[in-house]
């Protein structure tokens, strides 16, 4: 029996250092190589104004016209701006389209979906049914992805087909202007990349000049499939914190399982869930309301809760300020009525 | 000319009094502890106690019973020690079931969870039927090895059959993959009715045939030779099974182990026998799966484990050390 | 004589390959059954069929009673079987296994709930007494001896208390004391009252012999002989279905213990 409890403990123990390791690997950008300073050597950003091209012979003295450093710290080079691009992840497609470069993309990975037009791109996949021989077979000069869902081999492989491949690491706001800038110069954006950070900066700017007030649970995946929260290390914390909310749970890590009871102890005051509808049963909003034992919890009380299924909150591109300002509206709203 | 003694297959009034009195311990400690600290005087007020905690521990209890019952049943039937809804692949048929019915949408008007339900019921009990013919036509003794293969392959198919429908899920994909890794949260009163209601009926029929499974469990033609009607009985077992399995794993997703766990241990306490190795391993199961849970909601709070990887990590452990006893008996 | 049972026409296919092929013959109270023939002749199946344990044409009558539209537990008031052999997988008592013998005759809702019946309690006894397993009743089926199994499933069908007894060559494994005291317990069985009849699959031709009030000679499902085992035994019908000179191969066996 004894030998029994001590294996059950050991494996347990097991389980718990594996989850921490996990923990500190997504939590928060300090894991990741600090890609900023030698990008800015790549860019040049003293000169705002500087047409794309301007870009290339200001650092051009070998052969390669375009350096830049990437989020893992690997040397992308690039003789011109590329002109044919594949993005696997969601953001750096909308990153590239509000670049006004949409017509550079032509491959795109199995999960992008904004803008609708770019259903109409050939998908290669993504993940571990990345489609390595139709992205080489579609030629392109520039391979974007995420270390999130693309593996180093993928990559390797990509690179030794004689395909440029820029992967982003961003977990943090900074770290997606990082990405924004970095594609901007392969693309030959530079100053449409500054523009789109400027402007970023600036709503991020005026949503934290007038502070909101209380506390926030994000509800990732309903109560029947168990309870995931985002806490510190995903999008959702930060943009609540630059908002002037508090997380209930920054005390876990970016993706977390949680109790059903520490919810209802936390008594968030607004609740923010990402569950899709289907046009069938109750509305995720509904569906919380229903939950009889939230209804002591403020948001419930106040039926202070939004449903925002567009992951405009998850991705690290260009619309992560829509979905703070919808976030924003709603807090403002709900708590003038 | 002295009567013969009156003799007694099955436990004494009073130790059905003891299992109660350990379970309802159990039950009261789980209830009373939990990731947010209630006092006791508020104990009977609290939200977080009658509207979480509360339902929630009972469907354990009642999970972990019916999971247990059903090990039980399958293992006397098989006449094999490492029988279970988890090894033999039935739960994963159940999931599929319900993933199924999620995929396509199927709800049953008017009752919520219905579809999957009865979805994970009939792949369960179609599982189940695949799993024996392949069995017997493979090895009509259903050795030990046989039985594992065929469970490890049949999960093997089924899984690939679940990433199928998952790859073409669309959008409906993450909450397929959500509901495979199974959650006890949010249990709800009606969960509780219909996990109540089942075992009751269910349950009922499984340990009205512990004679029965008595004959199996030493020998499917010994069982046919002293008269026990083996066709009817396998079915009964089938479908009281599938039906147990499936209520389970659409509520609680797939609880790996408990069935294999609880009869082994409660055995080594009671013996073979199916009038007294039945009820006490509904009593064990259900202070089992109470105690796993708990483990589930307070070991990392306020974050929460999924029950199967508590459930699985003491089962696997256990798995190993069966099967080697049953290799070393050879 | 009064026939307990009827045989008639058992065919048992299976796929193309035909297991047995038209085999009847009765079955008379007082009767001991020796059913003999090579390995494949279809003694097994035929025992089987019997049972209804497997599908065949042709029917059984148990005094009149055509055993296919009976019940199991009804067919094992008036049929036991002693089987080959029996693998063990749980540590059930040796006394759990003799009472299960009671199976068909205390079926129902209070059955084994505390209430067994003096007949019961009084046939279990008298089973563990006849095959002197008294001192084994708690021990655990994993830990006897073969021969000790084999006492305790004997003593399971002679507490199921049917009318017929069907032996499936259930001394093959055992040894000589074994062979001789269980077919001894048989035969006091048999004649112990009236009614009865034993059915014995054997391989042992001396023991058919020796024990057999008649014998059914099979060969690849059919029947040689059926008639008293001098009859059905003889050196001709032997020497067909064994392809070999039985008779002397037995003479020159004993003619090694002479001194």
């Amino acid at each position: 029996m004894t030998r029994k409890t001590l294996a059950a403990v050991l494996a347990l123990l097991m389980t718990l250092a594996l989850l921490l390791t996990a923990c500190s690997g997504s939590g928060g950008g300090t894991a990741s190589p600090s890609p900023a300073t030698s990008t800015a050597a790549a860019t040049p950003e003293a000169t705002p104004a500087a047409t794309p091209e301007a870009a290339a012979p200001a650092d051009g003295a070998g052969t390669a016209a375009i350096e830049v450093t990437d989020q893992t710290g690997k040397l992308v080079t690039l003789s011109a701006p590329a002109a044919k691009v594949i993005a696997l992840t969601p953001a750096m497609n909308e990153i590239i389209n509000a670049l006004g470069s949409f017509d550079i993309i032509v491959g795109r990975g199995e999960y992008c979906d904004y803008p609708a037009a770019i259903l109409n791109i050939p998908s290669v996949g993504s993940g571990d049914n990345t489609n390595i021989e139709q992205i080489i077979a579609l030629n392109p000069d520039l391979v974007v992805m995420a270390t999130m869902a693309q593996t180093t081999e993928q990559a390797a492989q990509l690179e030794a087909a004689g395909i440029a491949v820029y992967s982003s690491d961003a977990a943090s706001v900074a770290e997606t202007y990082d990405s924004i800038e970095q594609i901007g110069a392969l693309i030959g954006k530079t100053a449409e990349a500054e523009a789109l950070i400027a402007s970023m900066k600036a709503t991020f700017a005026e949503l934290s000049q007038n502070k909101l007030s209380g506390s926030i649970y994000f509800e990732i995946s309903p109560l029947e499939w168990g309870l995931w929260t985002a806490g510190t290390g995903s999008f959702m914390n930060e943009i609540a914190d630059i908002i002037g909310l508090t997380n209930v749970f920054a005390d876990v890590g970016a993706w977390a399982e949680v109790s059903e009871e520490q919810v209802i102890e936390r008594n968030p005051d607004y609740i923010m869930s990402i569950t899709m509808y289907y046009g069938e049963g109750p509305t995720p909003v509904e569906e919380i309301l229903s939950r009889a034992a939230w209804a002591d919890i403020t948001a419930v009380k106040n039926a202070a809760i939004l449903n925002l299924p567009d992951n405009e909150l998850s991705r690290p591109g260009p619309r992560l300020v829509d979905g703070a300002k919808a976030l924003y509206d709603f807090v403002k709203n709900a708590q003038a009525s | 000319m002295l009567k013969p003694a009156k003799r007694r297959e099955g436990f004494h009034p009073l130790v059905y009094l003891l299992f109660s009195a350990v379970t309802l311990v159990v039950f009261v400690f789980c209830v009373a502890v939990g990731s947010v600290s209630v006092p006791l005087s508020e104990l009977r007020t609290s939200m977080i106690i009658t509207g979480v905690r509360l339902p929630r521990v009972i469907c354990c209890a009642l999970a972990g019973a019916s999971l247990s019952v059903c090990g039980c049943a399958m293992q006397g039937l098989l006449k094999n020690p490492l029988a279970d809804a988890s090894t033999l692949g039935v739960s994963a048929g159940a999931g599929l079931g319900a993933v199924t019915a999620i995929a396509f949408g199927i709800t049953l008007p008017g009752l919520p969870f219905a579809g999957t339900t009865v979805f994970a019921s009939l792949f369960a009990f179609v599982s189940l039927l695949a799993i024996l013919t392949l069995a017997y036509s493979i090895d009509r003794t259903l050795a030990t090895n046989t039985i594992i293969l065929i469970g490890v392959i049949f999960s093997m198919f089924v899984s690939a059959l679940m990433s199928i429908l998952i790859t073409f899920a669309g959008e409906k994909a993450n909450h397929m993959i959500f509901w495979t890794m199974g959650s006890l949260s949010g249990s709800s009163y009606n969960n509780v009715l219909l996990l109540a209601g089942t075992l009751l009926v269910f349950g009922g029929v499984l340990t009205a045939l512990s004679r029965e499974l008595n004959a199996f469990a030493i020998g499917e033609e010994n069982a046919r030779h002293i008269g026990v009607n083996v066709k009817r009985v396998k079915l009964l077992v089938l479908i009281a099974t599938s039906v147990l399995i499936g209520v389970c794993v659409s509520i609680g997703g797939t609880i790996a182990f408990v069935g294999l766990v609880t009869p082994h241990m409660v055995r080594m306490l009671t013996g073979p026998n199916h009038k007294r190795l039945m009820p006490a391993s509904l009593f064990g199961g259900a202070v089992l799966l109470m105690l796993c849970d708990l483990v589930s909601r307070t070991m990392f709070s306020p974050r929460e484990l999924p029950i199967g990887v508590v459930t699985s990590l003491v089962g696997a452990v256990l798995f190993v050390r069966i099967f080697y006893a049953s290799r070393r008996a050879k | 004589m009064t026939a307990l049972l009827d045989v008639k026409n058992i065919t048992v296919r299976y796929g193309s390959l035909t297991l047995l092929d038209d085999v009847s013959f009765t079955l008379n109270e007082g009767e001991w059954l020796m059913v003999c023939g090579p390995n494949g002749a279809g003694k097994s199946t035929l025992v089987g069929a019997i049972t209804q344990g497997v599908p065949h044409s042709g029917e059984t009558l148990y005094r009149g009673k055509n055993l296919k539209n009976v019940k199991p537990s009804e067919t094992a008031k008036y049929i036991g079987v002693l089987q080959q052999s029996n693998s063990v997988g749980y540590a059930f008592s040796v006394e759990e296994v003799i009472r299960l013998g009671r199976y068909a005759h205390s079926r129902g809702f209070f059955a084994g709930r505390g209430q067994s019946g003096e007949d019961d309690e009084t046939l279990v006894s008298a089973a563990i007494a006849k095959v002197g397993l008294e001192p084994f009743l708690k021990q655990s089926i994993m830990t006897l001896s073969g021969g000790e199994l084999q006492r305790t499933f004997l003593a399971q069908v002679f507490a199921q208390n049917p009318q017929i007894l069907i032996l499936d060559e259930p001394t093959n494994h055992l040894d000589l004391v074994y062979q001789q005291r269980t077919f001894e317990l048989i035969r006091g069985w048999l004649t112990e009252a009236p009614g009865r009849a034993v059915i014995s699959v054997v391989h042992d031709l001396n023991l058919a012999k020796a024990y057999g009030t008649s014998a059914l000679l099979l060969n690849r499902g059919k029947t040689v002989a059926h008639g008293n085992p001098a009859a059905a035994l003889s050196a001709a019908s032997l020497q067909t279905v064994y392809e070999m000179d039985v008779y002397k191969w037995m003479h020159t066996m004993l003619s090694q213990w002479e001194d």
